[in-house]
């Protein structure tokens, strides 16, 4: 009897281990499951309200068709994907430092990556907004963005007979509003989940083993980058003024939390993909990870709300050796997740 | 220990329950309605056009001024009576619209905006209504909203800090120090003003830091001066006056120097009044 019951949780373990492994490999094989949010074992739980917007297939593929869809825009010529493109893990090109919007207007900041969305709790370099689905809304109405109302991206779906069609699949709606728009496009961003960098696979023992040099990169980083750039998302996603400056034209966190103390500080960045994110920092200042480290090293500019992790020692800022910085930007490499970067679920096909 | 106090606990839920079930009057219900009355001072309130340059109201200080809009949101109502007696009405924030539940917006602009009629409340009697002016946090945190809640049907959304305005009037006002500002399809007039009092975030600053963020959704809470009975033919009205001069006057609003208020800090002071702007003037049984 006992003989048999162990035989039994033998076969259902096979069983996991064979479907996980499926799944794992081609999520073309079980259609389903491509739509279905699975929090990766190492990563934090997620902070999106899934119970309000639990994510289907037609919700996601609609999600997907507004991202691409430029009459998101005053003007018919920007969409989303216009400064969050998939080769860049969903961040903006090299060749738009900053943002640029309807009539190739300027940005004030560096377009952000859309990877692992679904696991932070403020939105922007400032945080000024606090829940994924409201996101879109600023990108819609900003006049240097999109230019555009959301009233008036409603009006435009609803006299689309393809869209009325697509928000009836998705929500069973006769009527396209506002917030069934914002759940379409969360949808589609919840589901960019990028966790297959060689990182993750080193770290869950997927068959991947970071190298001797990787291994010492990752070493220095957690103990010289780690107080901010903490966790498996490689952020505290606080608030911090890393001395890039001491003249804040961009105020920063200040701007929403009105405390004078906050100027000049905007959020620690998740590392995830940062070797394919460049520019870097929210004004682009530096164009290479190795601009970056040396910023760190010797280019740390003091002003009442930099940060205290940056003024430990006699001079300002994180002794590294270039040894070091090799060894850490190696590991940032590691940090790269092709598998996010080629998931076909994510292109506009 | 622990598993005889559950027992004792599932008892008596299961005793207590059985009770109410097993009750030979079966429980009624009524109506009750809140009415928004809003005034300026001792005067109706009227709207005028964006522009107007007629100043109809004065400022306790003396500064003419006019509205051209005035509203808040209502949210969380209570009445509570002498007997432990307690309705609260039902909150849901969903993207259908149907299913936003305990959110009003109330617009002066809007007549029919200024009625809030309770249903399904327990027959009994009644001492006491509360409410809350703004949306809190778990209004904000549920995301995209239908309704009175949906940006691009109305709802006073701030984007850029994203949460909903709990209080606004615009007008105009001799003093007003605001000089015309044409953009495209849009017009800020001389001499206009704009006050949006909004902001959620309640952080407790971190010791030896100054406040950060500011929480300016109030709750009201108004006495009836006496009982009122809610019965299946009884269906009584709050008449609630909601005076501008109130936050105005206690502000002391300078027109010349405070005539754009779009952030949470600035809305501050405003806030402050909102309690005392929710007057009850009396109840109809």
């Amino acid at each position: 009897m006992t003989t048999k019951k162990q035989y039994a949780h033998l076969h259902i373990l096979w069983m996991c281990i064979f479907f996980n492994f499926s799944c794992s490999v081609d999520k073309e094989a079980s259609p389903d499951q491509a739509y279905v949010f699975v929090k990766p074992d190492n990563f934090p739980e997620p902070t999106y309200t899934f119970q309000n917007n639990p994510v289907t297939k037609d919700g996601f593929e609609l999600g997907k068709k507004l991202f691409f869809d430029p009459t998101l825009s005053r003007d018919g010529s920007v969409s989303c994907n216009n400064c969050h493109i998939q080769g860049t893990a969903f961040a903006d090109s090299q060749q738009h430092p900053l943002s640029v919007g309807v009539n190739d207007q300027r940005g004030i900041r560096n377009a952000p990556s859309l990877v692992n969305l679904a696991f932070m709790e403020e939105f922007f370099w400032d945080g000024g907004v606090t829940h994924l689905d409201f996101v879109p809304i600023n990108a819609i109405e900003s006049d240097f963005e999109m230019d555009e109302t959301l009233a008036n991206v409603v009006k435009k779906l609803n006299a689309d007979p393809v869209y009325l069609e697509l928000f009836n699949s998705a929500f069973g709606i006769d009527k396209i509003t506002s917030p069934y728009l914002l759940h379409a496009l969360s949808q589609f961003t919840v589901m960019m989940v990028s966790s297959n960098s060689k990182y993750d696979k080193h770290m869950r023992g997927e068959g991947e083993t970071l190298t001797s040099e990787e291994l010492e990169g990752m070493e220095i980083f957690s103990s010289k980058c780690g107080s901010c750039h903490s966790g498996e998302l490689f952020s505290d996603f606080s608030f911090r003024n890393n001395g890039i400056n001491d003249v804040f034209s961009d105020i920063g966190r200040a701007g929403i939390s009105e405390f004078d103390g906050d100027v000049g500080k905007f959020r620690v960045p998740s590392l995830r993909n940062v070797a394919l994110t460049s520019p870097y920092m929210h004004n682009a200042k530096f164009n290479t990870l190795e601009e970056v480290l040396d910023h760190y090293e010797n280019g740390v500019i003091d002003s009442p709300s930099l940060d205290e992790e940056l003024k430990n020692g006699s001079q300002l800022g994180i002794p590294l050796s270039e040894q070091e910085k090799e060894k850490v930007i190696a590991f940032l490499k590691t940090l790269t997740d092709r598998e996010f970067i080629s998931d076909t679920r994510f292109m506009n096909r | 220990m622990k598993k005889l106090l559950l027992a004792l606990i599932a008892t008596i839920v299961l005793f207590s329950s059985c009770e109410e079930n097993g009750e030979e009057n079966p429980e009624t219900f009524g109506t009750f309605q809140l009415e928004f009355d809003n005034v300026v001072g001792s005067q109706n309130m009227s709207l005028s056009d964006p522009g107007s340059g007629d100043y109809m109201y004065t400022t306790d200080s003396g500064e003419p001024f006019n509205l051209t809009l005035f509203g808040y949101y209502i949210s969380k109502i209570k009445l509570e009576g002498p007997n432990g007696e307690l309705y609260e009405d039902e909150v849901n924030v969903s993207a259908n619209a149907d299913e936003v539940k305990g959110y009003y917006h109330v617009l002066e602009s809007n007549a029919s905006s200024r009625f809030i009629t309770l249903d399904d409340v327990p027959a009994g009697s009644y001492n006491k209504v509360t409410f809350t002016v703004g949306v809190e946090e778990d209004g904000v945190q549920e995301g995209a909203a239908g309704g009175v809640l949906d940006p691009a049907e109305g709802a006073w959304f701030w984007n850029w800090n994203a949460g909903y305005i709990g209080f606004a009037m615009e007008g105009g006002a001799q003093n007003s120090g605001q000089e015309e500002v044409v953009g495209d399809g849009w017009t800020i007039h001389e001499h206009s003003f704009s006050f949006h009092v909004g902001g959620w975030k309640d952080v407790e600053p971190a010791e030896g830091e100054d406040q950060k963020f500011v929480n300016n959704v109030k709750t009201v809470t108004l006495d009836f001066d006496s009982n009122v009975s809610v019965a299946e033919n009884l269906s009584p009205n709050a008449h609630i006056i909601v005076d501008a001069l109130k936050i105005l006057d206690g502000v002391g609003v300078d027109f010349s120097t405070t005539y754009s208020v779009h952030a949470p800090k600035l809305g501050q002071p405003f806030a402050e009044f909102i309690p005392d702007t929710f007057i009850l003037d009396h109840i109809h049984q």
